[in-house]
């Protein structure tokens, strides 16, 4: 059953010349018009197309608007109400999913009886409804395009309608000429348009028909409106294997056919088109055959055997097909219909050899591509860093990961495994810069911190101490003098940094520390001059102080060099802006990191320098000294680790000492986003807004961070310690490093395990909690008859590798063991991270403790604190992370998923 | 997604009530055996062939009993037996026992949607148990019919009388037949195969059509096959698990579409567009390790995923990662690019460095943005890269990579390993 139509074919066909396909005249409606796919495409083609887009549906949306460079379009819930408001289309836009395709179909048909095209542009419509849409448009004379099609356009009507052909912008491609093209594939209809132009050819109607099993608008009806076009002089087919839609058409114009997948014959499924799988007598090979006998041609057509009649040619490559159009037309005496516009030659846009040295044949240097894509790219080119795309960070990082299998966390692609085994300087630097500082970043960022930690004189200090005084934990302490590193505090050393990279950015320069670099090239104002010098009333030593130890630490940087160049009084912001470029500027050549972060890079330094500082009490900061530490030899000797213990303990450590602080500090680094701290830290991004980034206050980040560290997470590395002082409280223990400490730790540990065995049985029949131990068993390491947590045994490993030993860490490892003997656990528990932690810890207080010098509550303070100087590494990596990838206000629940309880 | 052999398809013929033979699956035991020969006098032993796998017959692979040992005997001939058909190999899982049927006519009965008349088409012949295309063309008929109506019955009566069919078989299978419209149209089937059916008389001489073989295929696009219940595993055979993981994502927005072409292959080429599939899959011929289309503007997290799943299974064996297409339309070059790039930087981060190259061929909406982005990826892994825009034909831009695929095989991968700091590249 069909409805009669043009021509005399078996079935309807409405169209009778290419003319008619995309004109002028049609109007439109479009089925999901605010759906992902038409709400890009549809506002191009209807203001490339002079505004034919009449209304679109989008059930529940009536009312909104789509808006276009011609005009909203209105939304409707469905066509009824479209059709009823006045509105009248003859063709029909398909972007539903493919489950709605046929019902959409139906719907279109059943209440527009003007309606005579339907596109649809849905991929994956099942066999079943495309069979049910050829019925139902054959009856009611509808001519249908697709599915899974890219719609069609008209380049002499400046029309496309129902798809992208063209792209986002449609003139580059749709150049008006004198050739029709038909294609199996979407894109190679665009592409092959392009192709042509290359040769002077450009299009009349383009139809990309779709390669499901159902063609609805095919090769035959195409023919037959080529015939009736007089602006076609030719036709240009795109063809792929399955389907007998081209075997018997004929055609009265000359033709090149691209006939594409002889390969795949060896498949057994489709990919990609449905259609496009031969059965027997449809492969590619059958087709090139049926076009070879219409155009009368013996063979494929290739520039080596150049086989056309002026009926036409075969060709199997589409990078064929516009030397063959010239020259089948060149038979009918036809021109091309401009003067080529370029070639198809190899045209590198960008390369990189990374220092790897490639063949001849392989060394084709970049060429210049056409416009705008030449000015897009030079754009590209001077853009320094890397640039991430915004998306909600809710949960998530770009920095941070926990692998829930290991427990173990990585930052930026490092294991806190791995980074517990490098120098803290190494580690204070890896948010910022993304990978492993050299030798002489660290030296840097030696001094640069340590020239922010003395804050005598400064009121952030009396904040601190205040806050100390109020009986506040050491998180409170820190936030209180984090608090007051606001943006002035930091404007100029920012201002400086950003300056530097301006300066340098397109200087040639790749290493910092290349103090070579011919300073002439830069050119120095008046006012970077004064952005970097003190004023006359600067009466600070520490620039110089600074300067001295950055030499004397054999620091090179080719920014300090500018910057000692200029003939006056550096200012300290100066100098941390120099040494936090120097830090920064390979990763961020590289494109590792943001020109955001490098310049934000100073403000993290001088947090380190004052958070670490406010650990220590008020009086112990001094003019020219810290804790009795002479300024001079911090700047010029001490590492971050010698920082760290002598904000806990008030000396400097022995090498043996302040390798597991480093330990303990790169373990405590981060625990994925997950974590309340890092939760912290970016919610403070998220309510600064960080579209705005230059908006987002990083200090009070770092108090998002601290607030949300306290007693139960960071404090309880207490838990681990109270533990081992109850245990060895009355073992005389001397030194808990020495293998011969005299102790029976098995004894120790079975005496335990039978107490806590007695205590637990005691616990059940009381009906009261069982008291778990801290340090030992993890809900994810279980269940095998001995259990490790493999953060606990690499450690353990690396210390045994150094001979180290620590005695609170054996008798953990006696402890689950004897838990296990004595029957109070059904099998070896784990000796967890924690405990290790504790252990650590213990081991380097314990000689404070035991002489008196440090009391049960300053071992609280010094466990809890040593947990804020490893998570103030993983706070400013999220919060790096988060302004550089985060959206305003992302980290909010929305209230549906809130809960309410009574 | 293609079903054969009884063992399923009577299930499927019952739900329409069409008579088939008695069928005993793989664990038959003896006592049902010699039961079933019994009851039939004769069985056939057929090999279970996951997937549609043709031309048993003329294979051998087809035994007949008439006795328990023999029965026997053939089932342990064909329980595992291999079977090359085209190009592939498969492998029997099992065997059927099917009763024989005896009988004086044999029908051909097929549904498919032929693109010669795009609608649903019967092809008929009482010619049947033999390969149709061994027949005179006059004594098989194709009739196209309306598929909002289906299959009816004078459209049957019609086929078999321009056949000049026996009368005593017109009146039982225009009775039948319409019947296995529904089967194929309600169940999301693309073709359904009887042959032979077997024209058995009944309780008073009527001739019964049983159907003795059953094949079909189904619409992976259509959830209807899910309405049969048959279990995922029966078509399980057609994909290699990486197919299947990659199938996982496989939604309306934006392709999915995959197919191993060699796994020793060495060319990783993630291409766009079902058009440009066909031309680089012929164009690389076996150095492509797959067979790819991931058009069609898929959304970020897919493109990362699809990325992601490509790259656990076939980077650490690749020389190039080739990413291909033509000028886009619609899909976003930059969306498609940044999750390629990002699942490149997380598997460099999971994984370590891998010695590769990476050649682009690209054009369509943000197209710049796309290569600086994956150009600053690249850049920060420091792996060397070629990038061309849509003004370099894309069979030369295959070609190249073709190229830089034989230099890495003779030490170009190693060179590259050198410069990613690998400390042993014959193990990367």
């Amino acid at each position: 059953m069909f409805k009669q139509g043009v021509g005399s074919f078996p079935y309807y066909v409405g169209i009778a010349s290419l003319e008619q396909v995309a004109t002028r005249q049609d109007r439109v409606c479009v089925l999901n018009i605010l759906g992902t796919e038409s709400r890009g495409v549809s506002p191009v083609s209807h203001a490339y197309s002079g505004g034919n887009i009449v209304f679109g549906t989008s059930p529940g949306r009536r009312g909104q608007m789509l808006k276009t460079g011609l005009g909203d379009i209105p939304v409707y819930d469905n066509v009824l109400q479209g059709l009823s408001d006045g509105h009248e289309f003859n063709v029909g836009i398909v972007y539903l999913p493919p489950a709605g395709v046929r019902d959409g179909v139906a719907e279109l048909v059943r209440v527009n009886p003007l309606l005579n095209k339907v596109i649809i542009l849905t991929e994956k419509v099942s066999i079943h409804d495309a069979r049910e849409i050829r019925a139902l448009a054959q009856a009611n004379g509808v001519d249908v395009f697709g599915a899974n099609c890219l719609g069609v356009a008209d380049a002499w009507n400046h029309v496309r309608i129902g798809g992208a052909l063209g792209g986002d912008n449609p003139e580059e491609s749709l150049i008006k000429g004198s050739v029709a093209l038909y294609s199996n594939s979407g894109n190679f209809t665009t592409t092959i348009a392009n192709y042509l132009a290359t040769a002077g050819w450009g299009t009349t109607t383009l139809i990309s028909s779709g390669k499901d099993v159902y063609i609805h608008f095919a090769l035959a009806e195409f023919a037959y409106a080529l015939s009736n076009d007089r602006r076609s002089k030719a036709a240009v087919l795109y063809v792929e294997p399955g389907g007998y839609y081209e075997r018997d058409v004929t055609f009265t114009k000359p033709v090149v056919a691209c006939v594409v997948g002889r390969w795949k014959a060896k498949l057994t499924r489709a990919v990609g088109h449905a259609g496009a799988m031969a059965g027997s007598g449809d492969d590619a090979e059958s087709k090139e055959r049926w076009f070879m006998d219409r155009f009368g041609v013996d063979s494929l057509y290739s520039p080596d055997n150049r086989a056309c009649t002026a009926k036409g040619a075969v060709v199997t490559n589409i990078a064929h097909i516009p030397q063959a159009l010239t020259d089948v037309m060149a038979l009918r005496r036809l021109e091309p219909d401009f003067a080529p516009t370029g070639s198809l030659d190899l045209k590198p846009w960008l390369t990189a050899h990374h220092g790897v040295k490639l063949p001849p044949e392989l060394t084709l240097e970049p060429a210049p591509p056409p416009e705008p894509y030449a000015r897009q790219l030079a754009a590209w080119a001077r853009q320094v860093g890397f640039v991430a795309p915004r998306q909600n960070m809710k949960d998530t990082s770009g920095a941070t990961r926990m692998d829930p299998t290991t427990q173990v966390t990585s930052v930026h692609g490092y294991s806190v495994l791995d980074l517990a085994l490098e120098p803290l300087e190494a580690n204070f630097a890896l948010p910022l810069v993304h990978e492993i500082a050299s030798d002489n970043d660290r030296a840097l960022l030696d001094v640069a911190v340590a020239a922010e930690s003395n804050l005598v004189g400064d009121p952030l200090l009396i904040a601190a101490d205040a806050a100390r005084e109020a009986g506040n934990a050491p998180n409170a302490v820190m936030a209180a003098a984090a608090a007051i590193v606001g943006p002035k505090r930091v404007e100029r050393a920012l201002k400086a940094t950003e300056r530097l990279i301006d300066l340098f950015a397109h200087s040639g320069l790749e290493d910092a520390r290349d103090e070579s670099f011919d300073l002439g090239r830069i050119d120095i104002d008046d006012d970077t001059r004064a952005l970097f010098l003190a004023g006359e009333d600067d009466e600070s030593v520490r620039p110089e102080a600074m300067l001295k130890a950055l030499r004397a630490r054999g620091g090179r940087s080719v920014f300090l060099k500018l910057l000692e160049s200029l003939d006056g009084r550096v200012h300290r912001d100066g100098i941390l802006a120099a040494i936090a470029t120097t830090i920064a500027w390979g990763p961020l050549m590289r494109k590792r990191i943001s020109r955001l972060t490098a310049t934000k890079l100073p403000w993290y330094l001088r947090l380190y320098g004052v958070m670490i500082g406010a650990t220590i009490p008020g009086h112990h900061h001094k003019t020219g000294s810290l804790w009795d530490i002479p300024r001079e030899e911090r700047f010029e000797s001490w590492t971050m680790a010698d920082l760290a213990f002598l904000a806990m303990t008030g000396r400097k450590p022995t090498p043996e000492q302040a390798k597991p602080l480093q330990i303990l500090i790169g373990l405590l680094i981060s625990n994925g986003p997950g974590a309340i701290s890092a939760q912290g830290a970016k919610g403070a991004v998220s309510a600064d807004g960080p579209q705005s980034p230059e908006r987002v206050q990083i200090n009070k980040a770092m108090v998002g961070f601290l607030t949300h560290t306290g007693y139960t997470h960071g404090g309880n590395g207490f838990e681990g310690m109270a533990f081992l002082l109850d245990q060895f409280a009355d073992s005389g223990l001397a030194d808990p490093t020495d293998p011969n400490h005299g102790l029976d730790l098995r004894e120790m540990a079975m005496t335990f395990a039978k107490q806590y065995k007695r205590d637990k049985a005691l616990a059940k029949d009381l009906g009261n909690e069982v008291q778990t131990v801290p340090g030992i068993h993890h809900p994810v390491f279980r269940d095998k008859p001995v259990n490790y947590d493999p953060r606990e045994r690499f450690i353990a490993e690396f210390m045994e590798r150094r001979g180290d030993h620590n005695i609170f860490h054996a008798y953990y490892r006696e402890v689950v063991q004897a838990l296990f003997d004595v029957g109070a656990s059904p099998y070896v528990f784990c000796v967890n991270v924690d405990a290790v932690i504790a252990a650590l810890l213990l081991g380097l207080l314990w000689e404070d403790y035991r002489s008196g010098k440090l009391r049960s509550k300053d071992l609280e303070t010094a466990a809890f604190t040593v947990f804020l100087y490893g998570r103030m590494i993983g706070a400013a990596a999220e919060i790096d992370d988060h302004v550089n990838r985060g959206r305003n206000m992302d980290t909010r629940t929305p209230a549906a998923r809130c809960r309410f309880v009574s | 997604m293609q079903l054969s052999g009884l063992l399923h398809g009577a299930q499927l013929l019952d739900i329409v009530e069409f008579p088939h033979a008695e069928v005993l699956g793989p664990d038959a035991s003896e006592d049902d055996i010699r039961d079933f020969i019994a009851r039939h006098g004769e069985v056939f032993v057929k090999p279970l062939f996951k997937g549609g796998v043709g031309k048993k017959g003329k294979a051998g692979l087809i035994g007949r009993a008439s006795d328990l040992e023999a029965a026997l005997a053939e089932k342990e001939r064909l329980y595992f037996v291999e079977h090359l058909h085209g190009n592939h190999r498969a492998k029997s899982q099992g065997v059927t026992f099917e009763g024989a049927v005896p009988a004086e006519h044999e029908v051909y009965f097929a549904i498919t949607d032929a693109t010669e008349f795009r609608a649903p088409t019967m092809t008929l012949t009482h010619r049947g148990g033999v390969d149709i295309e061994e027949l005179p063309k006059h004594e098989v008929v194709r009739v196209p019919f309306e598929s909002l109506t289906g299959l009816k019955a004078f459209v049957v009566a019609n086929a078999l009388a321009a056949t000049g069919a026996p009368r005593e078989i017109v009146s039982p299978l225009v009775q039948h037949l319409p019947k296995l419209w529904e089967l194929y149209h309600h169940y999301g089937m693309t073709t359904l195969e009887l042959n032979p059916i077997r024209l058995r008389p009944g309780a008073q001489g009527r001739l019964i059509p049983v159907a003795c073989d059953f094949k079909c295929g189904f619409d992976r696009d259509d959830p209807r096959w899910r309405r049969l219940g048959i279990p995922e595993s029966v078509f399980a055979v057609d994909y290699s698990n990486f197919e299947q993981e990659i199938n996982q994502l496989r939604t309306y927005q934006g392709q999915s579409d995959v197919y191993v072409i060699n796994a020793n292959g060495t060319i990783l080429a993630p291409t766009f567009g079902g058009g440009a599939n066909s031309l680089v899959t012929e164009v690389l011929g076996d150095d492509a390790i797959i067979s790819s289309d991931f058009g069609g503007n898929p959304p970020y997290e897919k493109m990362r995923d699809v990325a992601r799943i490509c790259f656990k299974h076939w980077l650490a064996q690749s020389n190039v990662l080739f990413v291909i297409g033509g000028k886009a339309n619609n899909t976003d070059i930059y969306t498609t690019f940044r999750g390629i790039a990002d699942a490149l930087r997380e598997y460099f981060s999971e994984h370590g460095p891998t010695p590769l190259y990476v050649v682009v061929g690209r054009g369509g909406p943000n197209l710049v943005r796309g290569l600086g982005y994956f150009a600053d990826t690249l850049d920060a892994l420091g792996l060397p890269y070629h990038m061309f825009g849509f003004d370099s034909a894309i069979s030369e831009v295959v070609n190249f990579t073709q190229a830089v695929d034989r230099w890495m095989k003779r030490g170009g991968r190693d060179e590259v390993a050198r410069s990613l700091g690998i400390k042993d590249p014959q193990a990367a």
